[in-house]
């Protein structure tokens, strides 16, 4: 059984049609760089921060800003939402001059250095006050090794504190073990470790992860409350553990070699626009915390409270943890180090963690 | 695409070559990709089974995506060989011997040549990004040691290319020349640069002439990134990027389940099934596999698996019913894209996740809930256009009988449990999405070579696989490609200044809703639904909202003309894969679609303007 229609003839035409379709999209892709005549340094940043967000707004303004304060010379083309690709796609991007800037997550950073997940070790630490005290300390070594391995860091902002929401409520480790629970596909390290404590993860990608909670592939995550708002986990996952398991790190990174690009004469004041606008974007991302709770609240979360004695729980947990965390996730000297000054800061302090 | 390589739908492989080398040569590539695709589907399979009692694979995923992007570059380089890549194929117009003919061939070649020459080069710049990197796979492996597989397979094509410009020295000579001249041209920018009019034509002319679409794609965007002063390695770092996605293995893994049952007899059952229970309907036969391609797309994430897996086996069926060709080709084409407004669809999650911000929420289950109803319009629509086709074509009809139901039912018990089985796992929560592709592969390869019988495991499951493995490959190159000319787009930020031209010359929200819908083609047409979404939702959910736009209503419109882009060239997923996978040019698939591009802009339409149909439902359900 064929087709009795004669089909040379008509194909022949559609072919024309798919060329001039083809042409008409060449054309597009060919003028729209044209437009740029005497061009500037052009600085094109990504990062997963939403299009459209008031941090990406923050982000904007201070590229605006980067172009006024170097007179043109300077312009930074701002890639959002992921268009340019997770954390990891982005590092790869800068080390090859595809990219020249990211607003990353600590997952991107530890691409560069490890280092960087000693501010999040879980349950190290009580505060931002602890936390950033210890992250000044490290600070200075932290970044000399980044721009060692050929990245600058503009500013520090850290997501928030990482707290689990779970499909039934969780508020001692056990809890959690009869629970299964995200892992990200590309951390091997963190799997084992939840597995070595007897723990159920299940690794995913992270696209992923909003199916499988509906499906009940996942029963709990680990996450910020405004990540948790913004990708409605907590649709799924209506329960939230009140611990502060571990803060999300952050910074933007620029590649040295774009950096260097830069005019050398307003490179300080760009950096200063830079620390300015993470000032500013972390004020945004603390007011939102509190808020983002309330708001889920009022939508039927449920925050579940954990007393001293749980609390002690979880900690006896993470403390058999550290010996895995330091060598598999965080670099030895790097978990000593942090070890070390939060020690220090709560003696300082003169005892108990103050929450 | 030559005629000599060109084959029945499922074709064979060419012979073997005489030179013992070459035939060692050929051996080990098919064992590497066989053992490839089985790693493939066990890796995630083993999580699966493990997982209740709480073992499973240390590093599983990573390994799996070491193996896929191992599977895709073996693929590729074999479908060089085989001649399998998708091509635009105008040069049979031309008599085989005609001198047309000959220096079409050895353009195109040089031209695939050169080009795949450059993504070798940019192919190791990645490797060595990585190797700075320094990831070690447990166990000890280096990440980027795997990872030349990618160059390496690319320099092969490229020789393979050159190969094949001609049966004589001077073709392949002049081929083999451009490889040293792209180079040189890479050295002068600034004379490349004057050299961009002439440069596209060439490569359009090579398009025309039989290079590979994914070639052209590629040079095409290797030559702006180079153009605009970027590293060419911008297109393979998108190319790493989109084969080691997670949820990528999810595509070869269904192409070869597909495959497997199309070798097999199941087409045959299966049609007997549907006969007995939908026989009696004018045009039945098709409009079960409006459902059955529906009911797939679902749960595949509208990623074009359909028209592979289902579309492979419901098309020999279609045509022994006597559906034209051209008719038949078309709705499986265009059945592929339906059903991605039903939970649990990747594409409306995906939405759901890009577009929600604090002040317009967007949750997946009210999209789900909204798109209902539109999802159900389209079918039903494109159902009816069967009907009226069966009707006319008189497409022999079936009195209905009960007993023979019964009895069609229990011989296609096995096939029909595949879906019945896919979606329990997925649904249930057992299995991810690759874990799912993964199992339905191995429930098909035990269901016909254990219980039917069909295929023998050691004579004819292999060469099944290594095709199926060799279409993987040509259809993740082309993926691949595309992904690279999005990149670009999306480098240039083209998306926003077509945004910004709406927003400035539109005023009433009858014309902003129509322009949406002609935006929303165009970009359709241009880049893949997902980066649609991610580039797009969350500059348009703004404009809607000041259009007072529901932002429900806005996720249903949106994803339902996305869902027209699956069908519209130059880069509509589902013909690309349609005329990979029944060796169809792409013209003549684009031709075919037509009808129900047609259909489904009319039912795109009604959605856009009738929103009692999505927002409606929602507030029925008391949800919006």
């Amino acid at each position: 059984m064929t087709d009795p229609r004669p089909v040379p003839s008509l194909s022949t035409r559609s072919r024309v049609a798919v060329l001039c379709v083809l042409l008409a999209a060449l054309a597009v892709w060919a003028a729209a760089p044209f437009a740029r005549a005497q061009a500037p340094v052009i600085i094109r940043m990504a990062t997963l921060v939403p299009d459209g967000s008031s941090w990406h707004l923050i982000l904007k303004e201070a590229a605006d800003r980067w172009k006024q304060a170097s007179g043109g010379r300077v312009a930074v083309r701002l890639f959002p939402g992921g268009v340019a690709g997770d954390d990891p796609d982005v590092v790869r991007k800068m080390r090859l001059g595809t990219l020249n800037a990211g607003v990353l997550t600590s997952v991107g950073v530890a691409e560069i250095d490890k280092s960087v997940y000693a501010m999040g070790i879980p349950l190290m630490y009580d505060s931002y006050d602890e936390v950033y005290w210890v992250h000044e300390k490290m600070r200075p070594k932290l970044e000399a090794s980044l721009e060692a391995k050929g990245f600058v860091v503009l500013n520090w902002v850290d997501g928030g504190w990482v707290h689990f929401f779970a499909k039934k409520p969780v508020a001692v480790p056990d809890d959690l073990r009869a629970l299964k629970l995200f892992s990200w596909a590309g951390d091997a390290e963190a799997v084992e470790v939840w597995r070595s404590a007897g723990f159920n993860p299940v690794p995913l990608p992270s696209t992923e992860l909003a199916t499988a909670l509906q499906t009940g592939l996942v029963e709990a995550l680990g996450s910020p409350p405004q990540v948790a708002v913004i990708s409605q986990f907590f649709n799924h996952a209506r329960n939230m553990t009140a611990l502060r398991w571990q803060l999300l790190q952050g910074a933007t990174i620029m590649s040295k070699g774009a950096w260097q690009k830069l005019p050398a004469d307003v490179r300080p004041q760009l950096l200063e626009i830079s620390r300015e606008a993470g000032a500013r974007l972390q004020k945004e991302i603390r007011d939102a915390e509190s808020r983002d709770v309330e708001a889920m609240k009022k939508r039927g979360l449920v925050v579940v409270p954990v007393s001293a004695a749980q609390r002690a729980q979880w900690e006896t947990l993470t403390e058999s943890l550290y010996p895995r965390i330091r060598g598999k996730i965080v670099p030895p000297e790097a978990f000593d180090e942090a070890m070390r000054y939060r020690d220090e800061y709560r003696k300082g302090r003169g005892a108990a963690p103050s929450r | 695409m030559s005629d000599e390589a060109r084959s029945a739908l499922h074709g064979s492989l060419s012979a073997p070559p005489a030179t013992a080398l070459a035939r060692a040569v050929r051996r080990l590539e098919h064992a590497l990709l066989i053992l490839a695709l089985l790693a493939a589907a066990l890796l995630p399979l083993a999580d699966t089974l493990g997982r209740p009692f709480g073992l499973h694979v240390p590093a599983g995923a990573d390994y799996l995506q070491q193996v896929v992007l191992w599977l895709a570059f073996l693929g590729g380089l074999v479908a060089t060989r085989e001649h399998r890549h998708l091509t635009l194929s105008t040069a049979e117009l031309f008599g085989e011997t005609s001198r047309v003919r000959r220096f079409g061939r050895v353009l195109a070649a040089t031209v695939s040549a050169a080009t795949t020459a450059v993504l070798t080069y940019a192919g190791f710049g990645l490797v060595f990004a990585n190797r700075e990197e320094g990831r070690v796979l447990m166990g000890g492996t280096p990440v980027w040691a795997l990872e030349l597989v990618m160059p390496l397979a690319l320099g092969l094509m490229a020789l393979r290319f050159a190969w094949a410009a001609s049966r004589g020295a001077v073709g392949r000579a002049i081929a083999l020349a451009a490889i040293p001249a792209v180079f040189a041209l890479g050295l002068a920018p600034d004379r490349l640069v004057s050299l961009a009019w002439p440069m596209a034509a060439v490569i359009l002319v090579a398009l025309v002439l039989g290079t590979p679409v994914f070639v052209a794609m590629a040079a095409l965007a290797l030559f702006f990134f180079f153009r605009d002063g970027l590293p060419v390695t911008a297109v393979t770092a998108e190319v790493y990027r989109l084969i080691s996605s997670p949820t990528l293995p999810a595509i070869p893994l269904l192409t070869a389940c597909g495959y497997v049952l199309a070798e097999s007899q199941a087409s045959l059952r299966l049609l007997r099934f549907f006969r007995s229970l939908l026989g009696w309907m004018p045009g039945g036969l098709a409009v079960i596999v409006i459902a059955v391609c529906a009911l797939f797309t679902t749960f595949t994430g509208g990623s074009g698996i359909t028209v592979i897996a289902i579309g492979g086996l419901v098309l020999p069926m279609l045509r022994q019913d006597g559906y034209p060709e051209g008719f038949a080709l078309g709705l499986v084409t265009a059945a592929g894209s339906l059903g991605l407004l039903f939970p649990p669809s990747l594409p409306v999650i995906l939405y759901s996740v890009v577009a929600g911000t604090r002040e317009h929420n967007v949750p997946a289950d009210h999209l789900f809930l909204a798109g209902l109803l539109p999802g159900m319009l389209m079918i039903v629509m494109v159902a009816a256009y069967a009907v009226c086709k069966g009707q006319t074509l008189r497409i022999p009809r079936q009195s209905f009988i009960p007993s023979e139901v019964v009895t069609a039912t229990w011989t296609a018990k096995w096939e029909l449990a595949i879906p019945v089985f896919v979606v329990g796992l997925f649904l249930s929560g057992t299995a991810s999405m690759v874990e799912t592709a993964a199992a339905a592969l191995v429930f098909a390869i035990f269901v016909e070579c254990f219980v039917t019988r069909d295929l023998h495991v050691f004579r004819t499951l292999p060469a099944a696989l290594v095709k199926a493995s060799v279409l993987a490959g040509a259809v993740l190159m082309l993926l691949s490609a595309a992904m690279g000319v999005t990149s670009y787009i999306v480098d240039a930020q083209i998306p926003d200044a077509l945004v910004g031209w709406v927003k400035s010359h539109i005023e009433s929200r009858v014309v902003f809703l129509l322009a949406l819908n002609g935006l929303l083609i165009v970009v359709g047409c241009l880049v893949d639904i997902f980066s649609a979404i991610v580039v797009l939702a969350p500059l348009v959910v703004p404009m809607a909202a000041a259009f007072g736009v529901h932002p429900v209503h806005l996720g249903v419109i949106f994803l339902a003309n996305l869902e027209l882009g699956y069908l519209t060239p130059p880069v509509g997923l589902n013909l690309y894969l349609a005329a990979s996978r029944f060796d169809k040019p792409l013209t003549t698939v684009v031709r075919t679609v037509l009808p129900f591009l047609l259909i489904l802009a009319v039912a795109v339409l009604l959605i856009t303007y009738l929103p009692a149909m999505s927002v409606g439902v929602l507030e029925a359900f008391g949800r919006s």
